[in-house]
């Protein structure tokens, strides 16, 4: 949206032409201009000059919807609304399961599940929905290399032995799996930015990434100057990003996070690491 | 009438070129007329005449302005002001020891600003506010309608659904008690349907759609006339990232603060925005702060900080031109924002806040 180019914004021919001569070819470096510099590039009145920020403005800006018209689409389509994890009991706190349109986080100290949630998350994506999945493939973006294939079959044939009774089956579940393996955040950032037209090529319904924290925690020291801004930066697009292909999509978002200690004047505290989880927090 | 021409808002290739023909009040222009006008500084007929009525508007006004002394410019008396407080409604929050610190509620045509940690309760507050905006006026309400500006992604329409629900019942419960005639015809149209139809949900992405639709919100505001609310659930999140240009993200936010006082003020809505923290790294410790710099703290009027203790929920008024510092303990439970004790009954008829008070979110349960 504000990349958008002025000339789609139905501004007039030479008014985007004497604009491209002040380097203002986008919205958004028109719209980040104040109303005096406006006057002074678009050579035009103050009167003139907010009834185009208005007409810019509308080219940008979202669409309205209200409430009843969200609770209304929502109805028509119950089942897609959550990724059921056949866990009963935490199917049952979460309301339905792991929810879709949103980000969900996994936290724990190591070695207590959290790669073997995500693998059987990934399994269960791939099942029909008479099954309760989501009929789709999945996008594991991999950082720590821990996700392994055999265990992915064990866990499918041990799950579901009436599904998967041939081989067939199994390899088919398999070819849904898209794995991808970043080890810095640069590649995963890239990564993460690349995966609209993947998502809609291969029909993914699910995409994990395994882990977050792991990438970060190696590249950025907190205690040098300068790279807590970073780290927060590199964060809020990849947060950003990853909710908008969420929320477009309406498909769920799974990152898994670590433990860490939380230094203060009392005793050491466990509290989670990436500080920004803000944006990456548990839905509901 | 002696107005200088370089003040009027024209297009500055003109001011120039009447400057330089020796221009110098807005009498001499209107005095030469149009045509005069046209020959003397080389511009056509047209353009002359546009010129002339952007100088007649303006000076026109001015006129108004000093003759009556009211209208365009905000002048008033204190004791007009304070009639008008006084008779202006508050937005309820459904815990009355908020409302108490706060003075009544969230006051409307101001400001307000809640910062605090994730997860702990700042868009379940904003979704309490957007569903209590609505309640008819003889229950306590302002009965306006709401814009929701998300750009979190955090609006969750089964809790909206939730919260609106749990706000019928308890103004049925009300009714019921009381059996007076306005009650029962004011719950006829105060239905989950028409608490939904009246929230309007904008979905920003980034800072550019941010910008515009609050450009767009006075247009918006004019063709709604009820809103009586305005919500933006994330100031700070789009405005945290790709920034290198860190006065540019200052100017674009002071931008943003002017636009949305003079909406709030314009309309009579309340302006509700919410903000993240981040950390301050000090000499020998860090502190959590709220996002976006000293200089935003300016922008608003009041100032809510939200925070853990051990596993309660405290809210602390920081900043109030009225008010005195204070904090309070809340709850959030499946009907909403409520407060920890049951508050004080008034009413007498209800039974819905007491029981299914679900118990206060444990340490573990957060993580």
């Amino acid at each position: 949206m504000a990349a958008k180019k002025l000339r789609r914004a139905q501004l007039s021919q030479e008014l985007c032409e004497r604009l491209n001569r002040y380097q203002i070819t986008t919205c958004q470096d028109f719209l980040c201009l104040s109303l005096l510099e406006l006057m002074k590039v678009t050579g035009q009145s103050y009167y003139e000059v907010q009834k185009l920020l208005c007409k810019v403005s509308r080219a940008c800006a979202p669409k309205m919807q209200t409430a009843y018209e969200m609770k209304l689409r929502k109805s028509v389509n119950p089942s897609s609304a959550f990724l059921s994890t056949t866990l009963h009991n935490l199917d049952r706190v979460l309301h339905g399961g792991v929810p879709c349109g949103s980000l969900t986080e996994i936290t724990s100290p190591p070695g207590c599940g959290k790669t073997q949630f995500c693998i059987m998350l990934s399994v269960l994506a791939t099942l029909p929905v008479s099954m309760g999945g989501l009929d789709g493939s999945v996008i594991y973006i991999d950082t720590e290399s821990a996700f392994s294939a055999e265990r992915l079959i064990e866990i499918a044939g041990n799950k579901f032995p009436t599904y998967f009774d041939s081989d067939e089956k199994l390899f088919w579940m398999t070819r849904n799996i898209h794995l991808y393996r970043e080890l810095t955040c640069c590649s995963v950032l890239k990564r993460i930015l690349s995966l609209e037209e993947e998502i809609i090529s291969k029909k993914v319904k699910l995409i994990v990434i395994d882990s977050v924290a792991s990438v970060v925690r190696k590249e950025f020291d907190t205690k040098l100057q300068g790279n807590l801004a970073e780290r927060s930066n590199f964060l809020t697009r990849g947060a950003s990003m990853l909710k908008y292909l969420a929320e477009e999509f309406s498909i769920p978002v799974i990152l898994t996070n670590q433990i860490t200690t939380s230094l203060s004047n009392g005793p050491a505290i466990q509290a989670d690491l990436v500080s920004p989880a803000d944006d990456l927090s548990l839905s509901e | 009438m002696q107005r200088e021409v370089g003040s009027l808002p024209l297009a500055p290739a003109l001011r120039a070129r009447l400057a330089a023909a020796g221009f110098q009040t807005a009498q001499e222009l209107l005095e030469t007329g149009p045509c005069g006008l046209s020959k003397e500084i080389g511009i056509s007929k047209e353009e002359a005449l546009e010129a002339l009525q952007v100088v007649r508007q303006e000076c026109h006004g001015d006129a108004a302005r000093t003759a009556e002394g009211l209208g365009a410019t905000r002048k008033f008396t204190a004791l007009e002001l304070l009639e008008e407080e006084q008779a202006q409604g508050f937005i309820i929050t459904f815990c009355s020891a908020l409302d108490n610190i706060l003075g009544g509620g969230v006051q409307l045509t101001k400001i307000t600003e809640i910062c605090g940690a994730p997860g702990v309760g700042k868009t379940q507050l904003c979704l309490q506010l957007a569903v209590d905006v609505q309640i008819p006026e003889c229950f306590g309400g302002v009965a306006g309608e709401a814009v929701f500006i998300d750009t979190e992604g955090s609006f969750m329409i089964d809790r909206v659904v939730d919260i609106a629900a749990a706000c019928v019942q308890h103004c049925q419960l009300i009714a019921e008690a009381q059996q007076e005639e306005d009650h029962l015809k004011a719950l006829e149209t105060f239905s989950l349907e028409s608490i939904l139809s009246h929230i309007y949900y904008f979905r920003c992405c980034d800072y550019i759609e941010l910008l515009a639709q609050v450009y767009l919100l006075p247009e918006f505001l004019s063709e709604h006339s009820k809103v009586r609310l305005v919500v933006i659930d994330g100031i700070a999140f789009p405005f945290r990232h790709d920034f290198e240009d860190l006065s540019l993200r200052t100017r674009l936010l002071n931008g943003l603060a002017q636009q949305l006082i003079i909406a709030a003020n314009d309309h009579k809505s309340a302006v509700v925005l919410t903000n993240q923290m981040t950390t301050r790294i000090g000499q020998s410790q860090s502190t959590l702060v709220p996002a976006l710099g000293e200089s935003w703290g300016h922008a608003a009027t009041v100032r809510l900080v939200f925070h853990w203790d051990n596993s309660q929920r405290l809210a602390t008024l920081y900043k109030s031109p009225s008010q005195k510092e204070a904090t309070i303990p809340y709850h959030i439970t499946p009907h909403g924002f409520r407060d920890v004790q049951p508050p004080a009954v008034t009413q007498g008829a209800e039974g819905t806040e007491m029981n299914p008070r679900k118990r206060p979110r444990r340490e573990e349960e957060k993580q």
